[in-house]
């Protein structure tokens, strides 16, 4: 049975009837309905037998379907069996580009845009995993990296898939390849020490420029041109350079000016620390340079050490997808574990999880594992839901099911953190975009079904994932049951034939 | 036990594949030998010591019969002395968790295989022991031993084609062999795949010996373990044709000593089966099997046990490159073979060996298969069930303890007794 019943069909039929156009319904096939035995909403209590409607890519209604009008000719998703979750956030990756860095020290004036690929098996797993939100940066082996992104794992070309264009630019403490941390830090503070240099000559350059034009016009006895007017004053915390206006932004070199933009608190930055001893020149930085208020620090597993400083400095923290800190003492031997988001909730600094994006360490996996290590079940949510959205700046937009935000909603087969869950549906703007009944890589990995080319696979399966049964017409889906599979393994030649068949029960709706 | 014991006996019922004539030269196989009496001995010890250690639980999951919702166990000495059921209450003096599950047992943590215990001297050494090259200081011990494995099978290498007997030890304890060996010389080691021709290189020059042809193929490895079984065989029935370690590989033959051989691509795995019946080894477990959802039907028909190696998130594995699906364990056992999970060692929380029963159960595994594949089972396929692998009055006070479910991915490990010692908290 199609999961996505239709009754766009009855209306046309019915218009056709009275010789109307069916222009109603048309506008109407925008509106999809999603029905869930429970809905997570993240924004406040659980919703049992609730519904949400996604209008135009946005949610327009959430709550018990008993106070909600659905539209009737709305085509329905889900249903009882299942549990809504918004779609997981990313609040940091490298991944799905094509690479991460550039051999240059500096390079803000290079833009991930470039670098991203659409089709990259990256993207298919988030999908897998219900990651709905990325926020794409270049890697850690950089002093200062260029423009980031925020995307969604959905699209052919990098625009289709943007939701925030020129998003942010990584700055690292830890020292990329060949360089010492001094070198390191040396090659960062020059970079901006050279900025406010340049910035300040040519503000003299254009000072003088300004006393020459005013000197020519005098001795020629005429009115001066009207200045073009395209300077602007320095803004920033940090530091400023007084009489920026005279200088036009046009005329600053472009590989410098997202420095200038970085300084004036128009570009977020996220900055790497991969020890704990880059924290604390990271903050000095940051407040150096005016970066404290649009920084956020990416940290690795051992930084926790400079909980405290982070604590004092009120920035928040991306960590490492890995979680648990072994340290062994030098001395003794003796290994201690430390379990890496515990110490951030226990300071009160907002923190974000990251996967590694695979089964067993996608951010329902991380947030689990919180849980495990004694961390309330709301906060270890949020720091894959809320708190990244937050960080990206994106709270009214993603991280909830809330009544307009984005129609990111999963469907899982049972609770988000337990082991037996699975994202069944995953719907990005109110679109489905994926279904687990027909991804043929999870069934590889769950069933050990033979990858798509290897043998002949049924006709269903050669849907793409991103299809939407509008037109009401169930696809007969050949069925086999576990129970019959094995029974020809028993048999002793169960050796792949008997695999390709679908061996997941379809979920049969009401 | 009594899956093993039919399994067991199915393989001897087995018409034998063998073409070639020795079957006159074959001694009678012996049924498997595992001491199944032990596990219901009483707590008569001679003296009984007092108990010294009371822990209290919400569920306690034995490996052996049903969960005790509710309920205590008393420990005296190193040995579970007492378990009660019901009596629970938040004021009692004593540790009170929510979960108790027997210490886990890893069949393959490969935690002592340098290179430098890889023997190549010769391509078949049984009678080369595990124990003489293991370092009871590495740090892998005590990670073992906190993520809840209690008693491990330390193997030598599979870089040789019979690599040598095993033994069964405790992860934790005074560093002496002494102390911590549950079982010597529990099993013998062997290798089929790539490993055992690995770094071999064909001979320079003419050829001497024996030994010169160490295998470089495949079809070398199988060619050195028949010819290694053949030559038992002979030796079981000439005086002159015994060689160092014929007894050890003929009480394989004889059922007295299982036969633990890696095998991970379904090539492999189908050569140890051919092994297996060729020349009716009884109690005979394939390790790193992680093809085995390829031939399951092969598996039970043959009686063979497995060893899974640990899940991957893409599926490929470390040996050979093997393709694990994760409802292998599942498909094993609802053709009732027998199979135990293992870590190989890993230390990341995501790799441990609590995590593996945790992504079996996410591959369709039942709760209660999960747990006796870390627990009871491991302990039968290594013959160490009468002291570990479960909880019951008398046995190794070996516990895990949880904060939550067992394998649950919101639960942990949040200390482990090791006979009878709180050792991590």
């Amino acid at each position: 049975m199609s999961l996505l019943r239709n009754r766009t069909l009855v209306p046309i039929a019915a218009s056709f009837l009275f010789g109307i156009l069916p222009s109603a319904s048309a506008a109407a096939s925008d509106t999809v309905v999603i029905e869930a035995g429970r809905i997570i909403t993240q924004a406040g209590d659980d919703i049992i037998d609730g519904v949400i409607v996604i209008t135009d890519g946005r949610i327009s209604a959430i709550g018990a379907a008993a106070d909600i009008e659905t539209p009737w000719d709305a085509p329905v998703m889900g249903g009882p069996d299942y549990t809504a979750f918004p779609g997981f956030v990313e609040a940091h990756t490298n991944r799905g580009m094509d690479r991460p860095n550039e051999n240059l020290d500096v390079t803000p004036f290079l833009n991930v845009r470039d670098s991203i690929d659409p089709v990259n098996a990256y993207f298919e797993d988030c999908k897998r995993w219900g990651v709905t939100t990325l926020n794409v940066q270049q890697g850690n082996n950089t002093v200062v990296a260029g423009n980031g992104r925020i995307v969604k794992p959905v699209g052919v070309t990098v625009e289709e898939m943007t939701i925030r264009p020129d998003f942010g630019y990584k700055i690292s403490l830890a020292p990329k390849g060949g360089k010492s941390r001094a070198t390191q830090r040396q090659t960062l503070n020059r970079t901006f020490n050279d900025l406010r240099d340049n910035l300040t000559n040519m503000v003299e350059s254009a000072k003088q420029d300004e006393d020459f034009a005013r000197r020519e016009a005098l001795g020629q006895g005429r009115e001066r041109d009207a200045d073009e007017g395209e300077g602007r004053a320095m803004l920033g915390t940090g530091w400023t350079v007084d009489g920026l206006e005279m200088v036009k932004r046009s005329s600053i070199d472009e590989k410098v000016l997202p420095l200038l933009e970085m300084v004036e608190g128009r570009h977020r930055t996220f900055i790497y620390c991969g020890a704990p001893m880059d924290v604390q020149p990271a903050i000095d930085f940051a407040t150096m340079n005016g970066l404290l208020g649009t920084a956020t620090l990416v940290v690795d597993d051992s930084c926790w050490k400079a909980a405290d400083a982070i604590k004092a400095s009120g920035m928040s923290v991306i960590l490492d997808s890995n979680m648990l800190h072994i340290e062994r003492d030098p001395v003794t031997e003796e290994e201690t574990e430390t379990f890496v988001p515990s110490v951030y909730a226990e300071k009160g600094i907002p923190f974000a999880l990251t996967s590694a994006n695979q089964s067993t360490n996608s951010l329902w996996f991380q947030a689990a594992l919180c849980v495990g290590y004694g961390m309330d079940r709301g906060a270890a949510l949020a720091a894959v839901t809320t708190t990244p959205a937050d960080l990206l700046g994106l709270g009214e937009v993603v991280g909830s099911l809330e009544v307009g935000h984005a129609g990111n909603v999963l469907l899982l087969s049972g609770d988000p953190l337990d082991m037996t869950s699975w994202v069944e549906y995953t719907v990005i703007d109110g679109e489905k975009i994926y279904d687990r009944s027909k991804d043929i890589r999870n069934k590889h990995l769950l069933y050990g079904v033979e990858p798509r080319g290897a043998t002949a696979i049924e006709s269903d399966a050669s849907e793409t994932p991103s299809d939407i049964e509008v037109d009401g017409v169930d696809k007969p889906t050949d069925e086999a049951t576990e129970e019959e599979v094995t029974e020809e393994h028993a048999d002793g030649h169960g050796d792949d034939h008997g695999d390709e068949k679908e061996v997941e029960e379809t979920v049969k709706k009401d | 036990m009594n899956t093993i014991l039919s399994l067991g006996a199915t393989a001897l019922a087995t018409p034998l594949l063998c073409v070639i004539s020795s079957a006159s030269e074959r001694p009678p196989v012996a049924p498997v030998i595992w001491d199944t009496e032990v596990e219901t001995v009483e707590a008569s010890a001679p003296k009984p010591e007092p108990v010294k250690l009371v822990i209290s639980a919400d569920a306690i999951y034995t490996a052996d019969g049903d969960m005790i919702k509710g309920g205590t166990i008393a420990i005296a000495g190193t040995t579970i002395a007492a378990v009660t059921p019901g009596g629970v209450s938040s004021d009692e003096d004593g540790l009170h968790v929510a979960a108790i599950t027997p210490g886990f047992i890893d069949l393959s943590p490969r935690i002592n295989l340098a290179d430098f215990s890889v023997e190549e001297s010769s391509e078949v050494v049984p009678y080369l022991r595990a124990t003489d090259a293991v370092d009871l200081y590495d740090p892998r011990w005590t990670r073992l031993l906190r993520s809840g494995t209690t008693s491990v099978l330390i193997s030598p290498a599979a870089e040789d084609v019979v690599g040598g007997m095993t033994s069964v030890v405790k992860t934790g304890g005074d560093p002496t062999l002494e102390s911590r060996e549950v079982l010597a010389n529990a099993t013998l080691a062997g290798s089929f795949g790539s490993h055992a021709s690995r770094g071999n290189s064909p001979v320079r020059g003419r050829p001497t010996n024996h030994f010169a042809r160490r295998p470089t193929t495949r079809m070398g490895t199988e060619w050195s373990h028949r010819k290694a079984f053949y030559d038992t065989l002979a030796a079981m029935s000439h005086e002159d044709r015994k060689f160092e370690g014929w007894d050890i590989m003929a009480s394989v033959l004889k059922g007295e000593r299982p036969y633990i051989v890696q095998a991970s691509a379904t090539q492999d795995i189908r050569t140890a089966i051919y092994l297996k019946e060729e020349f009716s080894i009884p109690n005979m477990t394939v390790d790193a099997a992680a093809e085995a959802w390829r031939e399951p039907g092969l598996l039970a028909r043959s009686g063979m046990s497995v060893i899974l190696p640990p899940f991957s998130a893409q599926g490929r594995t470390a040996i050979d490159n093997g393709f694990l699906s994760w409802n292998c364990a599942k498909t094993l056992g609802d053709l009732g073979v027998a199979f135990a999970l293992s870590s190989h060692g890993s230390a990341s929380p995501s790799g441990r060996l609590a995590m593996q029963a945790g992504y079996a159960i996410r591959g369709g595994l039942s709760f209660e298969d999960a747990l006796a594949s870390v627990t009871i089972t491991p302990a039968r396929l290594a013959g160490v069930d009468s002291r570990v692998g479960s909880i019951a009055v008398g046995k190794d006070a070996d516990l895990v303890l949880w904060s939550g479910k067992p394998f649950a991915a919101t639960s942990r490990v949040v200390g482990v007794v090791l006979n009878g010692e709180l050792v991590t908290q």
